[in-house]
């Protein structure tokens, strides 16, 4: 039996086999290839080779700061704002705590978004590193599930409120949907939130999933990206190779260490001395009341601004559209951008980052002069 | 008086020793006041107990010697608890790091043959001595923690009573029999330290961490040109990057644990509540739990009764409605209209299910403040360009009189039967109700 | 946020009816502070308090009632109700004020954040006065004027933020070393490696 009995089918599999080898050359892990031979470029972009570690660092904290939240939190709709409440207030430390929670979550899809642009513009999902960048959209996406998820845990008015909000988008696209079709979102809906509205079922999911399920996920997909990234090591960033290199070990290492530690000291002064709460309304803190009015100034967090402000300005349809081709785009880049310049991807990053940056300073203030005249 | 031989004359004589011995020991030969070096005799094992041992045991020196010379800012500082246990931990955790080194070179003077060449017997009874004062000051730390705070009121004041010539025995006198000892020890070896090698203490060469590094070796060529051509460098300055680099992370480790393993025993410890506090709690809870047991009983009621009362026909308003749960357990909202009969609305939001106010605006409409849709509450309809865009379903009713008979009924497509006489005689008791074959599927 | 609020006011919606006894001062410090409030900055329920939900007045049991008839007639200030409709800054106002001029400053809702300088309800370091004119809540130690807040906790967590920062420091400066420390050594045992692979074979 040779290959060519087979035919196509073994040509594929051929094919895959040689995909897999040059993606994950596993020989590559080793104290040679690691530690004494490994080196970082240098280059006017050679800062962003730090992102990706402080996102690390940030996820690491939230790790450890919400094992510790869970010490106090009960998730029932009865006892979660109570319970959170009682940690903020009587617990010591419980305050601080939390706010770290709060302020690192913040942190850390800041420094996931800046990374990700970073990235795209140094072209660094460029062919071996196509896994490493998907993992990373997809790490993305995980993230951005653990902001939406963990939001409604303290059961407050905000928290329901804008769960209500985020699932009802869902069933908004069953109009769009012919003949029974048309169910289906909500029927997704429905599925995800347990129960006809969202109450102790919804609760008991996005607590299973922000400390079970998605934790999980995160580590296998991180798992599958940090190797990636130690076998092909970093990617070169510019489009004429930089002839200035620096040793991984222990030079980079101290330099990212300094920063994690200095990142900490920020941290921790920041949920000390300003609570995580104080930018908001009170009456939005309040226990959630299924049978009373929704307070105004519901909102998501502001890193969901980029889709919300939209949401509310744009047809549903358009916006729907738009966030869908862009994460195909994400998923697609090695492949679409295979033959852009650096140079290209520069702008198109810039453009991106304008744009995220514009619309969650602004958007409130945009929204207004579009709006306001109701 | 053995307290007073013991409190006020050994400390005296002790004191006297030290200065006259070491200005005797300067005349006699004034290069003697060092430490021999047995560095070139033996280097590997030196390091292991010579670095924990000076830098514990000046940590240890250091943190006896702050509250002696500053008590009032001492007392200040270790008022606050953090500090205080910070204080204990970094002295306790300085103390068994100079009795590990302390350790280290008793073991090396006894059992390594080319330094028991060089070794004293006074050597061999100061690092004796050393060792037994550094275990009893453990002791003390153990059986009598938090030293930084009772010491204010006992031991410093005693201290100080030595140098200002007013010595009080009885402030030590009445103390645990180890906190004695370790005092008693402590002038000993104050007393020993001019005739051993401890004497160099007094001449500490602080500048040695900064100035730049001198290497002593054996005179040879041979061995000189080795050391260069050692891969890594020197391999003097990279224990000096060792040095310098442990006692960086030892002193952010103790900071860092001192303050993490603060809050974090007193995190999992729970709370600090008064009675007040834990009756308030309580109350709020229970609260929260009599709100979700109403609602589970709204839901069963919803599923067993055929019709539910929303309210006395009487109370509904024409322009500030009243909240009522439907038969799916949405809000909802009762008005009156201008014939008396009741407008049942729902209020979840049609465009992403925000519950909408109750008080209708001069033109009749309720207002979703999430997106800001004007909603009419005769028709449901939302305003022009508003983000919902169905209207809010209107509810069927049923009107009975007291006798549970009745009287009027607007079924889910509008269609109203019979009608209600308000200025009847006992129109008053007139209850408007939700009936569950009106609930549109 | 600081337009919608407003918006709801002038639409006559946000205020439910009952709680429109005391509404001048929500609308002031709405209009003041850009905040969005409701009735739990002095009521014990949100809405305010007519209603049945606990904390309003169709929830109260005999001995409750008892003590809100007390509370309302504190007309004088100095004397410490407990009234079950308001929450402990509510009798704190009651006890500062008294019923009497508080109805007074109905006509002039800013004058009342001025005679409540002196106390702090949750210890934040923002006092209740100011909190009232800041729009947030004088019974939340979370809860303040963000710069405010930060201010006043630089001051009372400056031991913890200084020894945060020495630690900080100290580690930066010992990774530094050890880290060339090891560099060294690692490289010499490289080296060594490297030399024995050269013998051997």
């Amino acid at each position: 039996m040779n290959a060519r009995s087979h035919g196509r089918p073994a040509r594929l599999v051929t094919t895959l086999v040689r995909f897999m080898a040059d993606r994950f050359p596993m020989h590559k892990l080793n104290v040679e290839a690691m530690i004494q031979k490994k080196e970082v470029p240098l280059h006017k972009m050679s800062w962003a080779y730090y992102l990706g570690g402080l996102v690390l660092f940030f996820f690491g904290i939230q790790l450890i700061t919400g094992l510790l939240l869970l010490f106090y939190y009960q998730p029932s709709v009865s006892d979660a704002h109570a319970s959170v409440e009682y940690l903020t207030r009587y617990v010591p430390g419980g305050a601080l705590i939390r706010n770290v929670h709060a302020w690192s979550s913040s942190a850390m899809i800041l420094t996931l978004l800046v990374h990700l642009i970073t990235t795209f513009a140094m072209k660094a999902f460029e062919r071996p590193r196509e896994l490493t960048w998907i993992s990373g959209v997809l790490l993305l996406l995980i993230t951005f599930g653990f902001g939406f998820t963990g939001y409604l845990l303290p059961w407050h008015q905000i928290a329901v409120s804008a769960t209500k909000i985020g699932l009802g988008s869902i069933e908004l696209l069953g109009q769009y949907l012919p003949g029974s079709l048309a169910d289906i979102p909500t029927r997704v809906k429905e599925a995800i939130q347990g129960e006809a509205s969202v109450g102790q079922a919804t609760l008991s999911r996005f607590f299973a999933a922000h400390v079970v399920l998605l934790p999980l996920a995160a580590f296998a997909v991180l798992g599958l990206h940090l190797v990636s990234v130690q076998v092909h090591g970093m990617s070169q960033g510019v489009d004429v190779p930089s002839r200035r290199t620096e040793r991984f070990f222990p030079f980079f290492v101290l330099k990212d260490a300094s920063l994690w530690g200095v990142m900490f000291f920020v941290l921790v002064a920041l949920a000390l001395c300003v609570p995580f709460e104080s930018f908001f309304s009170y009456p939005l803190f309040e226990p959630y009341d299924p049978l009373g009015s929704t307070p105004d100034g519901i909102k998501p967090e502001w890193y969901f601004y980029f889709v919300y402000y939209p949401l509310e300005l744009l047809p549903f349809w358009l916006v729907n559209l738009l966030m869908g081709a862009a994460v195909g785009v994400l998923l697609l880049a090695p492949w679409i951008f295979k033959g852009t310049s650096r140079k290209t991807l520069r702008m198109l990053a810039a453009g991106a980052a304008t744009y995220l940056v514009v619309i969650t300073l602004f958007g409130d203030a945009i929204y207004e002069m579009l709006k306001g005249g109701h | 008086m053995p307290s007073a031989f013991f409190y006020v004359g050994l400390p005296y004589a002790a004191l006297a020793l030290l200065v006259g011995g070491t200005v005797w020991r300067f005349k006699r030969d004034r290069f003697t006041i060092t430490s021999l070096s047995s560095q070139v005799l033996e280097a590997r094992t030196l390091a292991f107990g010579s670095l924990p041992w000076h830098v514990g045991i000046l940590v240890v020196f250091v943190g006896h010697l702050i509250p002696f010379l500053v008590p009032e800012l001492w007392q200040a500082v270790t008022a606050n608890p953090a500090v205080l246990i910070g204080v204990e931990i970094v002295g306790l955790g300085a103390a068994v790091l100079a009795a590990l080194g302390l350790g280290v070179l008793l073991t090396r003077r006894l059992l390594n043959a080319r330094i028991q060449a060089v070794t004293s017997t006074m050597d061999l009874v100061i690092l004796l001595l050393l060792m037994v004062q550094v275990l009893l000051g453990i002791v003390v730390a153990i059986t009598a923690p938090y030293g930084a705070a009772w010491s204010a009121g006992t031991l410093m004041p005693y201290v100080r009573g030595l140098f200002t010539l007013s010595p009080d025995a009885a402030l030590v006198a009445e103390m645990p029999a180890v906190i004695k000892a370790h005092v008693v020890l402590a002038f000993v070896t104050l007393a020993l330290v001019p005739f051993t090698r401890l004497v160099h203490a007094l001449v500490v060469p602080i500048h040695y961490l900064f100035r730049l590094p001198q290497r002593v070796v054996w005179a040879s060529i041979r061995r000189a040109e080795e050391l260069d051509n050692q891969p890594g460098g020197d391999p003097a300055e990279g224990r000096r990057d060792l040095v310098k680099g442990a006692l960086g992370l030892a002193g952010a480790g103790v900071l860092l644990a001192a303050g993490v393993l603060d809050k974090l025993v007193r995190f999992v410890k729970g709370d600090a509540m008064s009675k007040d506090q834990k009756e308030h709690h309580m109350a709020q809870k229970l609260g929260r739990l009599e709100q979700t047991a109403s609602q589970r009983a709204l839901e069963l009621e919803r599923m067993r009764s055929e019709t539910i009362t929303v309210a006395k026909l009487s109370e509904l308003q024409p322009k500030s409605g009243k909240y009522f749960i439907d038969y799916q357990m949405r809000p909802a909202l009762a008005f009156q209209d201008e014939k008396g009969l009741p407008i049942l609305i729902s209020a979840k939001c049609t465009h992403l299910g925000c519950t909408v106010g109750s008080q209708a605006d001069d033109q009749g409409r309720i207002l979703c403040p999430c997106h800001i849709s004007y909603f009419d509450i005769k028709t449901g309809r939302p305003n022009d360009g508003a983000p919902a865009k169905e209207p809010l379903p209107r509810l069927g009713w049923v009107i009975r009189d007291a006798k549970g008979k009745v009287l009027a009924s607007r079924s889910a497509d509008g269609t109203v039967e019979g009608s209600v006489d308000p200025k009847a005689p006992d129109a008053a008791s007139y209850e408007v109700c939700i009936a569950k074959k009106y609930e549109e599927a | 946020m600081r337009p919608l609020a407003l918006i709801l006011l002038l639409s006559g919606v946000a205020a439910p009816s009952a709680a429109l006894a005391y509404a001048e001062f929500q609308k002031h410090i709405q209009a003041t502070s850009g905040r969005n409030v409701n009735c739990a900055v002095c009521h014990a329920h949100g809405d305010g308090p007519d209603g049945v939900k606990p904390g309003q007045v169709g929830s109260l049991t005999p001995a409750e009632v008892d003590r809100l008839n007390r509370a309302r007639i504190a007309f004088e200030p100095g004397q410490t109700v407990d009234s079950p409709i308001l929450n402990a800054f509510g009798n704190h106002i009651v006890f500062t004020v008294g019923k009497r001029q508080l109805l007074a400053l109905k006509n002039d809702p800013g004058a009342l954040a001025g005679r409540l300088q002196e106390t702090d309800l949750d210890r934040d370091g923002i006092s209740d006065g100011q909190e009232l004119r800041d729009g947030t809540h004088p019974l939340d130690a979370q809860h303040g004027d963000p710069w405010k807040l930060m201010k006043v906790n630089t001051r009372r967590y400056g031991l913890h933020l200084v020894l945060l920062a020495v630690a900080t420091f100290l580690g930066l400066y010992g990774l530094g070393h050890i880290l060339r420390w090891f560099g060294r050594t690692a490289e010499a045992a490289m080296q060594g490696l490297r030399d024995r692979g050269r013998d051997e074979p």
